[in-house]
């Protein structure tokens, strides 16, 4: 008995140390494949530590980034989600780029020019620019790539949206393309800078087809290796890269060997990870987490302020009681904006005011503290319009109980169901029962069905152009009859149409402040925060950038000791 | 005498003693009586919970303050706050309602509905038996948790279809327990005697097979009631619960979760409460089963 108890033990000790082996000798595999990679590299470039002068970058490594939620695709044209763009962007080049200010600088285009009528850009192109597959980018590339994204077939999304006034291109010469808008668009160099608009191998996209979404090929600074489902995404340096955009320093092949993009959506893990040094960089870090990685000496925190559509919570005008005005203003007085962003961003999070968040052209800095929390206003608004409250507090009307159906999505990111739960109470305050769906299929329930009262959204853009999608009557993205926001309403159009069109910026400043100021007068949205784009890094990680967007950019980034 | 002689004197000597006068009295009444009364008064702190929380808990559960967001516990909130600003205690009150619910509705349902099974399967016997008790091990070879996982991800989440989820889950068990008891039964001298005098089926049934075979299905539902308790936290923790303004214990502790690091105390009481609410369970099963084992008084 004894002895077989002995014998037991050993075999446990045994089988322990196996599987201990087995896991170094897992953990060395990564570790023995670099050798040659520094082999390769130290051949084709100059980028080894071997001369000691100080301004040689020290090169190589593998950068890691914990990503939030899967990219659905690796099809810039077929994507449209803001992870997806964190990618693409180390993989697809774009014609011109826009630095965090705002400013168009140069990249697969040398120079362009821009008729006077705004309807004719002429782009120069850069003659020395090849994809991955080895095929070389020119005129005709660009054409293919446009022509692609307006091709029913391709099932462009968010690329599609952004070309809405552009009509066709046109090869001049190997190295010049012409771009024919159907009508002028200030937006248009800020939507060719967007990944979503990055060129991808018309060769590749010939022969993989539908498939360009696992195999993607452009002409980007990294090169794509593999990607294994809600796992990671891996990319690997292009060493021939040289025609890195005017916004980045290094204007050759990036410094790391590759990036691994590693998929964990759960926030404690993916923030525990950069502490524990398994992975270099985390993005979107909780604000419950931030204090504590302000004061960790290994952690660079980043904080990059995202442009565009602020979160917003959309009210369902076309469905009633909510085709009032009224009771849309109830919703604005009912809500404690206030309270939900300090509560739930612990004043990590600036809470927003308008349709479009601070940095965008056109934001209306008068809307601010324009309206304030009054529960008691909206109560009386609610009496006006004959809904009465019940013996359960709940108001009614004609026997029909006030509910208000409040669809979020699962899982749960940014905190955005908590908004909800906290609405809920706040309305419940005034006699309204909201009703909180969470689900997974938001596509279906909000965009193709149209089922809801309140909608949560947000939108990273370049131009405030990017409000017509979301507020023109002709957009009809929501059960193919209606926007976002429900709304048909021709001064609304009007500005936005004139918006898009008007060629003097000062002008457009007003167009927007206005458009602004008329969807709040209508009370058709209420705006809840603006999201800011954080990053924990390594303190090993150094020469990390942002692009307007709020987008990393990897070309001047040195791993240090390491 | 020598000393080994003399050790072992006293070591046979002890253990006589432990057998012979001590040990049945004492034990019968020492801890495991103590820790059952303990049981049952948190189950029936629970139960006052469940039933008027208004009474215990010092603030609504769903009134949230930005000016109290995450405050440790202290004096003003024995658990302390969460992030929107609710006092744990109250929430956690508030919630065994819903978790007690569950618990006691899910093991009515599918004790019933295991014991209607393992009672066809047991008195009828052959064919019958062997249809009904092959589906029961089909439905066996599922883990309990995955398949209310299964069920809750299919109908959706409300309250009924967790009740659902979470009963389907308890009936295999039951099932078996309660047809090997009744086939036991079944085959004793008192029910041929009572067949041979004429007595006619059903009323053999009722008067004697089921009053000598309930009370392991008691030892099993008073069990079951803290595991079907951690099915549905469990549940609720995966985000397939009930969504409303009242948390369970399970979506509380899931709501915590990210902010272990910062706010310990958001997720550790309903841990807490899942925990004591199902170890009580289980003791007042043991010790039920100790108290209803025939086998127990032979000793």
């Amino acid at each position: 008995m004894s002895s077989n108890r002995i014998r037991r033990g050993k075999i446990t000790v045994l089988s322990m140390i196996a599987l201990l082996l087995l896991l170094t000798g897992c953990q060395t595999e990564p570790a023995e494949r670099n050798p040659d990679q520094t082999e390769s590299r130290t051949a084709s470039a100059p980028l080894s530590d071997s001369s000691g002068e100080n301004t040689v970058k020290p090169a190589g490594g593998e950068l890691t980034y914990a990503l939030s939620t899967s990219p659905d695709s690796l099809d810039p044209h077929r994507s449209g989600i803001a992870v997806a763009g964190r990618v693409f962007r180390t993989i697809y080049d774009s014609l011109v780029a826009m630095g965090a200010d705002g400013q168009i600088k140069p990249w697969l285009a040398e120079s362009w020019d821009i008729s006077d009528d705004g309807l004719t850009y002429t782009f120069k192109l850069r003659e020395d620019v090849k994809f991955h597959d080895g095929t070389p980018f020119n005129a005709e590339a660009v054409k293919y790539n446009f022509d692609r994204i307006l091709d029913p077939e391709t099932k462009a999304r968010n690329a599609a949206a952004m070309l809405r006034s552009f009509e066709s291109a046109e090869v001049v010469d190997d190295y010049t393309v012409r771009l024919h808008l159907k009508e002028r668009s200030n937006a248009f160099l800020g939507y060719l800078s967007q990944a979503y608009l990055g060129i991808v191998s018309p060769t590749a996209a010939e022969e993989y087809g539908e498939d360009l979404v696992r195999h993607p090929v452009g002409t980007g600074p990294f090169k794509f290796v593999s990607w294994s489902e809600n796992t990671s995404i891996t990319v690997e340096r292009n060493e021939d890269y040289k025609w890195a955009p005017g916004t980045v320093t290094n204007a050759g092949a990036p410094y790391v060997d590759r990036i691994t993009f590693h998929i964990i959506p759960e926030e404690s893990t993916r923030i525990g990870s950069v502490q524990s040094g398994q992975v270099l960089l985390a993005e979107s870090v909780p604000p419950q987490n931030i204090p504590a990685l302000e004061q960790d000496a290994d952690i660079e925190l980043y904080n990059v302020v995202t442009n565009g559509l602020p979160f917003t919570l959309f009210i369902n005008q076309s469905r009633e009681p909510w085709n009032e005005l009224k009771a849309r203003q109830a919703l604005l007085y009912g809500i404690d904006v206030d309270s939900i962003v300090k509560s739930l961003y612990l004043g990590y999070y600036e809470r927003s005011w308008t349709p479009l968040t601070p940095k965008m052209l056109g934001y209306n800095k008068a809307l601010e503290n324009s309206f304030s929390y009054d529960p008691d206003k909206a109560a009386a608004l609610l009496d006006e319009l004959g809904w009465n409250v019940g013996a359960d507090g709940i108001r009614e009307k004609d026997g029909k109980k006030l509910t208000l159906h409040y669809v979020e999505i699962s899982p749960n990111r940014e905190k955005r169901n908590d908004i909800a739960v906290m609405v809920q109470q706040q309305l419940k305050q005034i006699g309204i029962a909201v009703e909180v769906e969470i689900t997974k299929d938001y596509r279906t329930v909000v965009f193709e069905n149209g089922d809801y009262d309140l909608y949560g959204n947000s939108m990273v853009n370049t131009d405030p152009e990017s409000l017509r999608s979301f507020y023109h009557s002709a957009s009809t993205n929501v059960a193919g009859k209606q926007n976002l926001a429900g709304m048909k309403d021709p001064v609304i159009d009007q500005l936005l149409e004139a918006g898009t069109v008007e060629p003097d910026p000062e002008k457009r400043v007003q167009i927007y402040e206005q458009v602004s100021q008329e969807i709040m007068d209508r009370a058709a949205v209420i705006p809840i925060f603006v999201s800011p784009y954080t990053v924990a890094a390594s303190k090993h990680v150094t020469g990390l950038n942002f692009d307007f967007l709020g987008y990393p950019i990897f070309n001047d980034v040195v791993l240090q000791g390491k | 005498m020598t000393v080994k002689d003399f050790v072992l004197g006293k070591t046979v000597w002890r253990e006589s003693k432990r057998q012979t006068a001590a040990r049945p009295r004492l034990r019968s009444l020492g801890t495991g009586d103590w820790l059952a009364a303990v049981s049952g008064v948190i189950l029936a702190f629970a139960a006052l919970c469940a039933l008027f929380p208004g009474w215990i808990a010092p603030y609504s559960p769903t009134s949230m303050e930005a000016d109290r967001v995450l405050l440790p516990p202290g004096a003003a909130h024995y658990f302390g706050t969460d992030y929107f600003g609710r006092d744990i205690f109250s929430v956690v009150v508030y919630g065994a309602r819903d978790s007690l619910l569950i618990g006691v509705a899910s093991v009515l349902a599918g004790g019933l509905a295991g014991c209607i099974i393992g009672a066809a399967a047991g008195i009828a016997g052959g064919v019958i038996d062997l249809i009904l008790m092959r589906f029961i091990e089909i439905v066996m070879t599922i883990p309990g948790i995955l398949l209310a996982l299964a069920i809750a991800a299919v109908l959706g989440p409300n309250l009924f279809n967790m009740i659902f989820a979470v009963a389907v889950s308890m009936v295999p068990g039951f099932a078996r327990v309660f047809r090997s008891q009744i086939i036991s039964v079944k085959g004793r001298a008192f029910i041929t005697a009572a067949r041979s005098i004429g007595m006619p089926a059903p009323r053999i049934f009722f008067r004697h097979v089921l009053p000598n075979a309930w009370s392991p299905v008691l030892v099993m539902a008073t069990i079951g009631l803290g595991t079907s308790i951690l099915t549905a936290a469990g549940l609720s923790f995966l985000g397939l619960g009930v969504v409303k303004e009242i948390p369970d214990w399970g979506t509380l502790l899931s709501q915590g979760r990210g902010y272990l690091t910062v706010a310990w105390w958001i997720s550790t009481f309903p841990g807490i409460a899942i925990t004591l609410l199902v170890l009580s369970g289980n003791i007042l099963g043991d010790w039920l089963r100790d108290r209803l084992d025939p086998k127990r008084e032979q000793r």
